[in-house]
């Protein structure tokens, strides 16, 4: 299913504030109560959702980039935040430290559980650490000319929306690169910074509360969430982790 | 956090006032809507030769404001302000425009409106369909040919009476938010406002502004970027009145035309009050209060005024009724204006200052 109608502090761009993946969410500290329970009630059963801060700050969704075999966190992220999260997140995720001139990685890198697309100026180091520790393939893009490929884009293992400017060729492009189905569209009434306004995985999305009824049938379809189960989803990663230790 | 225009550039303002010979408007020879147009641009174009000359003026200046840079509007065609590394002098070139407003303009007013209340979620993107849909009264700041067609200031009136219960013929379309908007922001408004206030003398007069006489109260929304420049202010404020004065006139329904005789403004804005109320502590060139907005000032000192201060940080607030009279202030008297550095509020305290002032003083 997928939630509609949240705001943090009055800001509807909740992806700024959080961060979703198949195997754990992050929510901002400060913000209401309500904007936490809203994650932890409908995902607390089946993955953790920690709450944090990097580098001090709330904007935690534009700093950090993950998936579920990883999370890759800026420099400017504290010692402590960095122990808090390694402490609370399941062990097969590994979290990473990256030492990147761009430190907003959240901006900067788009990816599900294979996929990454990034700036194409990130460094080379950074490019190889993503692909180790988030176990995917990385490919250098822009998005409708955007270079904040992490911005304008939210993508999971089930299906992509992207800047509403994409060209068709640069649809298909990217549709058979991520290997999922992708549409052109806007959350939050009209803004192009996808990212931003709504957080997404496998079974389940968030969008702020300026959501069309329009957008919100186009992000149902294209992330096929009328259909998706949390429990199934999650035991076939059980399944997959325990063949990988047999 | 306050709104800002991302350009790097500090506005250095003259310490004079500046000339009042561009507010002394004629009024309008017709009440139509094109003479209505006209007037604007017209008064558009005379704050636009009003700044050239104030930019001689500045440039006379410049060499003695150290590291200032400045900003002013320019009769050739604007420039989009990009601060590109190879030419960006410190110098940005910008047309401002007013225009009435239209929906495309909704997250540029959002953004504006999210300091207006405290940071308890209420119903801001309501609210600003709620300008959006009055186009009659309403002024938005925009600068000319500017590719993101940002918002810069946002100014109107609403009637409180008007707008307060839910419009039955209001229909759920697919254009608009899946969240449900009837006009609850202004309750929210006014059930935050009923909350800042725990002083019972005034908690009557505020309760009569938000109830019975609520039909007669504009609430009065002035909101913009920290750094725009200020001689857009006074002809900003005279378009306000001017519409709601030609609104009384031109409006179709009766019901509407009455709905703009406000008796009474109430503005919701902010102040910083110096920690200690009592005059020796503080040295003698502090202000007891320093103004976030200039206009608020003036506001503040037309007689017969109601304030009720509340403190955005906690709950705690001070409330202040005053009834002495005091010259009647003509709105565009603008006092220096003065760029406010993080050292020089350290001994301030941000509160928020609700004024109602009556409209006959200020028209």
């Amino acid at each position: 299913g997928f939630f509609v109608g949240l705001q943090f502090e009055n800001s509807c761009e909740i992806g700024v504030f959080s961060k979703l993946t198949n195997a754990y969410c992050l929510v901002a500290i400060g913000g209401s109560e309500n904007f936490y329970s809203i994650f932890e009630s409908e995902l607390a059963d089946v993955i953790p959702v920690v709450k944090t801060s990097i580098g001090g700050t709330r904007i935690i969704g534009r700093l950090c980039a993950g998936n579920k075999n990883g999370l890759l966190l800026p420099h400017t992220t504290t010692d402590q935040e960095l122990q808090h999260l390694r402490n609370s997140l399941p062990d097969q995720v590994v979290v990473q430290r990256v030492d990147e001139r761009l430190s907003a990685l959240g901006n900067c890198i788009a990816c599900n559980d294979h996929v990454a697309l990034t700036h194409t100026d990130l460094d080379r180091e950074t490019e190889e650490l993503i692909a180790d520790v988030l176990g995917v393939e990385v490919f250098r893009q822009t998005i409708a000319g955007n270079i904040l490929v992490g911005s304008y884009c939210a993508f999971s293992n089930r299906g992509g929306l992207v800047h509403p400017h994409t060209s068709i060729e640069d649809l298909d492009e990217l549709s058979t690169l991520l290997q999922v189905p992708l549409v052109a569209g806007t959350v939050n009434r009209g803004s192009e910074v996808i990212a931003a306004g709504m957080t997404v995985n496998d079974w389940t999305a968030f969008c702020g509360s300026d959501t069309t009824a329009t957008e919100l049938s186009v992000v149902e379809s294209v992330f096929k969430l009328r259909e998706a189960q949390p429990s199934a989803i999650v035991d076939e990663m059980r399944k997959s982790l325990i063949d990988s230790y047999v | 956090f306050a709104p800002y225009i991302q350009v790097e550039y500090i506005a250095v303002m003259p310490r004079k006032p500046t000339s009042r010979g561009m507010l002394q408007n004629p009024p309008p020879s017709t009440f139509s809507r094109f003479a209505r147009s006209q007037a604007l641009i017209a008064s558009a174009y005379r704050s636009k030769r009003k700044i050239n000359k104030s930019k001689f003026y500045k440039k006379s200046r410049s060499n003695f404001s150290g590291n200032g840079f400045e900003n002013h509007a320019s009769d050739e065609n604007s420039e989009q302000a990009e601060s590109s590394d190879e030419d960006f002098d410190g110098v940005v070139q910008a047309d401002f425009a007013f225009f009435d407003p239209k929906p495309s303009d909704f997250h540029g007013v959002k953004i504006l409106l999210q300091t207006y209340l405290d940071e308890k979620q209420w119903d801001v993107s309501g609210f600003a369909d709620l300008i959006l849909g009055q186009t009659t009264v309403g002024t938005v700041i925009k600068v000319e040919d500017d590719e993101d067609d940002g918002v810069y200031s946002v100014v109107t009136a609403l009637n409180l009476g008007r707008y307060k219960a839910r419009n039955k013929f209001c229909t759920i379309s697919l254009s608009q938010p899946a969240a449900n908007h009837d006009h609850k922001c202004i309750e929210e408004i006014k059930e935050f406002l009923r909350k800042s206030c725990k002083e019972e003398d005034i908690m009557n007069n505020l309760r009569s502004y938000l109830g019975e006489q609520a039909q007669d109260v504009g609430l009065l929304i002035s909101q913009r970027v920290v750094n725009l420049p200020p001689q857009l202010l006074p002809p900003m404020y005279d378009a306000l009145f001017d519409e709601v004065s030609w609104a009384t006139e031109d409006e179709p329904t009766e019901e509407l035309r009455n709905s703009f005789c406000f008796k009474y403004y109430l503005l919701i804005s902010r102040i910083y009050k110096h920690k200690s109320a009592d005059q020796q502590k503080r040295q003698k060139s502090d202000e007891a209060i320093v103004y976030v907005k200039p206009e608020d000032e003036i506001f503040h000192k037309v007689p017969t005024f109601t304030e009720v201060s509340h403190s955005s940080a906690s709950d705690s607030f001070n409330l202040h009724l005053s009834s002495a009279p005091g010259p009647s202030v003509s709105i565009c008297a603008l006092s220096s204006l003065y760029l406010m550095r993080q050292e020089m509020l350290k001994d301030y305290q941000l509160m928020g200052l609700v004024m109602a002032v009556e409209a006959s003083k200020v028209q």
